[in-house]
């Protein structure tokens, strides 16, 4: 049956060439397409790890000369229009004075400091290499009150604070994917983080982090973000030690009840009040969470629609050309039936020789498919995505060629074979 | 000899009708996608009020400091516009404005997000605003950091609820201007011009962005003529090569006088070589996407057309048994592809008019307003010329390839 099959398809090889071609372009767009839902759709079920309910972000622009970080292009530059000295450990010194401020509002539930937040634009990340491994991770620095403003879901260990002041190393919370990479299935609590040493002249070794906790995750870029490793690194805001770092991102935390417009402009005018030369650009959490969806959707939602559009395009044109073949044929299946096959013979044979088509189109498909994790050309999806992205588009190319087949297969298996042999 | 072949395909194409309709859905879909991708990319790079005099005008939208192991690029430093951009030769104009900022004010218990952008005044006479209200700040305001704004009329809508503006005064960030302008809305995606309030650049909380080489401002610089190009990019190389750099940390300060889309092409090509710029990668690869679009499509009509070469067997043999050449059969099936496609691309350009029509209502991108210009429309019929053609190669040549015998016996394989 199959031998038979393979024969029928081999002898009409140069338009079932074309007919195998388009279906294995059609594999690759349902691959694409597949792999990019359930990237997201994967992405959005795992935990955030915080939350954002009631939470307000205030981005700080501090209006001084970026770039330069502290190195005056001009004598006297860095002397502030305010009068105040406008050095790193000036700028932290008047956002723990804001911090202060925001504490002692009635409303406010909690409020930290740090250099970047969730949904907040920009990030950190960086990498080091433990055991000959590198390890990428994205990062930010805190302030104590971090974890009660975002309400941080702790796993093992505990949140840092006061108690760590004037430590020899820095100290860090981790999430439990980080934790993994790290130390298997050890306890990271109290350990260091040992970064190898790399006999390079100029290499100089960061501070050592010590992990005292792990939290479930932390997603910084939100729901659509894939998993990735993150470190929460302490930032005391009065130490020397942290050099040129400013957090500029305000994560405050309003009361049950108390979030609402007013809330936030009471919020700025108090900020404003207190550091007139800086500009607050304060959000709802929830408000920067639905943008940053929000700017996803559009894109993902125009390339579903075009697939859509291609791939009825597609079975279509694949029906029309199984048709057209069919009628072309009619002589050939009439000297079936007259052998004495059933209608659905015929049938079969009509869909059999469109599955030896999709087998080659797909496993073709496949070995291209399978050159862009294999090359790491988009590193950030996970090789199972990919796998269950290759397995859904293959089960949908299938079930569309067999639809595409089943309208001509019924055409074929109604010739009468009378009629057949005389049509001309 | 075109008028009997174009009859002829019409003839045809109304005798199956069923093929007929597939053929145009696919092409249809194809040319309304290309169309509106080509839209949507007309609305950002292309001239359009109020910058009309964009083909003589260059902008620096990035500056990058490149030292040994580090490069920052961001938009220009005020103080490398002041010190090496002015007085090009062969600039007639040099315009500043800020990248548009997002600021907040609450008007009546609602909070009111704009985009601000802070302006000289020779911004106004680059661009060409349709001032609805009033008009543009001086010199003079920029000189002496008057708190005046130009709003956009969304912006009046928001802070006034439509009520004329000019002289009334709105708070935003902390800081009141004095309205004195109302200019009609830009699209957002207009990198230079889109903005809700335009006040002067001297109203900054801080004037530490006058010492700023890499900072948030763009600089225009309208020349006399696009001739005057070269000479201007020349001059501004040369002399930020003498430039005084901020630190040893940095060997070298560069700012291309471009195109937006030169500077979008080398945002997408960042490479370490930063003195050299793109912008044929990014077409490069634009084509290559397009090409890849369209090449399903291709197959497809291409299967279509195969098979529905069986169906004229009798026809081609009859022809080819009276001598035609193929040469002469293969012309008049491309002519017919060639016939089909247009159809379908009038198709085309009805449902991305529709289409352009919805995004425009939906507001995904603000105050756009997208719609079919000659540009748009040149882009469309040559991309459905494109396909016809290649869709219409390979069966017309398999059609001529038909033996006369065979095919009047209406076999093919």
């Amino acid at each position: 049956m199959i031998r038979h099959l393979l024969r029928v398809v081999w002898n009409r090889r140069r338009s079932n060439a074309l007919v195998a071609i388009e279906i294995l372009l059609s594999f690759l767009v349902l691959a694409a397409v597949s792999t990019l839902v359930i990237y997201y759709v994967d992405n959005y079920r795992r935990p955030l790890g915080f939350s954002y309910d009631s939470v307000w972000l205030v981005s700080i622009d501090m209006n001084a000369s970026q770039v330069l970080q502290g190195q005056p292009v001009e004598p006297g530059a860095q002397q502030g229009t305010d009068g105040l000295e406008d050095s790193p450990a000036a700028r932290r010194a008047r956002v723990a004075q804001l911090l202060q401020l925001l504490s002692g509002l009635p409303d406010v539930e909690a409020a930290a400091a740090a250099t970047n937040a969730p949904y907040s634009p920009g990030s950190s990340t960086s990498r080091f290499d433990v055991k000959g491994r590198p390890v990428r991770f994205g990062t930010a620095r805190t302030t104590d009150d971090f974890a009660a403003a975002l309400r941080l879901d702790m796993v093992q260990g505990r949140w840092f604070g006061r108690g760590d002041d004037g430590s020899a190393w820095r100290t860090v919370v981790i999430n439990q994917r980080m934790a993994r990479e790290l130390f298997g299935n050890e306890d990271p609590v109290g350990r260091f983080i040992e970064e190898d040493r790399i006999p390079k002249p100029d290499f100089t070794p960061r501070p050592r982090m010590k992990v005292v906790g792990v939290v479930r995750d932390f997603r910084k870029a939100g729901e659509l973000e894939p998993a990735s490793n993150f470190v929460l690194q302490r930032a005391q805001l009065e130490d020397p030690a942290l050099g040129p770092v400013v957090p500029q991102t305000l994560v405050v935390r309003a009361r049950a009840g108390a979030a609402s417009a007013a809330f936030e402009e009471q919020l700025v005018s108090k900020l404003r009040a207190a550091a007139p030369t800086w500009t607050f650009k304060p959000v709802a959490m929830s408000l920067a969470r639905d943008r940053v969806l929000r700017r996803y959707v559009p894109v993902v939602a125009a390339a579903l629609l075009v697939a859509l559009f291609l791939l009825m395009m597609v079975a279509l044109g694949l029906t029309g050309v199984l048709w057209l073949s069919i009628t072309q044929r009619t002589r050939e299946i009439g000297l079936r039936r007259a052998h004495g096959a059933t209608g659905f013979d015929i049938q079969r044979q009509v869909l059999g020789e469109v599955l030896v088509l999709t087998v080659t189109g797909v496993a073709a498909g496949s070995c291209i498919a399978i050159q862009f994790p294999l090359l790491e050309i988009v590193g950030a999806v996970r090789t199972g995505v990919y796998v269950a992205g290759l397995a859904m588009s293959t089960a949908l190319m299938f079930a569309l060629t067999a639809a595409c087949a089943w309208a001509p297969g019924r055409l074929a298996s109604s010739v009468d074979p009378a009629d057949a042999l005389r049509y001309e | 000899m075109l008028r009997s072949y174009l009859k002829l395909a019409w003839k045809i194409l109304w005798r199956r009708r069923f093929y007929t309709f597939i053929s145009l859905f696919g092409i249809m879909v194809t040319i309304a996608v290309l169309v509106v991708a080509s839209a949507l990319l007309d609305h950002t790079f292309a001239p359009m009020p109020p910058e009309v005099r964009q083909d003589r005008t260059l902008g620096l939208f990035r500056a990058r400091l490149v030292g040994k192991d580090s490069i920052d690029s961001t938009a220009v430093g005020y103080r490398l516009i002041d010190r090496y951009a002015r007085n090009l030769p062969g600039v007639e104009r040099l315009a500043i404005v800020s990248q548009a900022q997002t600021v907040l004010s609450y008007v009546g218990g609602h909070r009111v997000e704009s985009r601000i952008r802070r302006a000289d005044a020779e911004y106004w006479r680059v661009l060409d605003f349709a001032f609805l209200e009033g008009g543009p700040f001086t010199d003079q305001d920029v000189a002496g950091g008057s708190f005046v704004a130009v709003i956009s009329a969304s912006a009046r809508d928001a802070y006034f609820g439509g009520a004329p503006a000019v002289g009334r005064v709105l708070e935003a960030d902390g800081q009141r201007f004095r309205v004195i302008g109302v200019v009609s809305d830009v699209p957002a995606t207009r990198e230079v011009a889109y903005g809700d309030l335009y006040v002067p650049f001297t109203t900054q909380k801080t004037d530490a962005y006058r010492r700023e080489l890499l900072g948030d401002f763009y600089a225009l610089l309208l020349a006399r003529s696009p001739a005057d190009f070269p000479a201007i990019k020349s001059e501004l190389a040369s002399r930020l090569a003498r430039a005084e750099l901020p630190s040893r940390e940095y060997d070298h300060l560069y700012a291309f006088p471009q195109t937006y889309f030169e500077s979008v092409a080398d945002d997408v090509f960042f490479d370490d070589q930063a003195d050299r710029s793109h912008p044929e990668r990014l077409l490069a690869v634009m084509a290559v996407a397009a090409f890849l679009f369209l090449l399903l499509p291709t197959v497809n009509l291409v299967n279509l057309n195969v098979s529905r070469i069986t169906e004229r067997a009798s026809e081609i043999g009859v022809r080819k048994a009276f001598g035609a050449s193929s040469r002469v059969l293969v012309t008049q099936f491309v002519v017919e592809n060639l016939l089909l496609t247009l159809v379908g691309a009038a198709g085309g350009f009805v449902l991305a008019t529709v289409v352009l029509w919805l995004v425009t209502a939906s507001g995904v991108v603000p105050h756009a307003e997208l719609a079919l210009n000659l540009r748009v429309f040149g882009a469309g019929v040559a991309a459905a010329a494109v396909f016809g053609l290649l869709s219409g190669v390979y069966p017309a040549w398999r059609m001529s390839r038909m033996h006369p015998v065979e095919a009047l016996k209406g076999a093919v394989r």
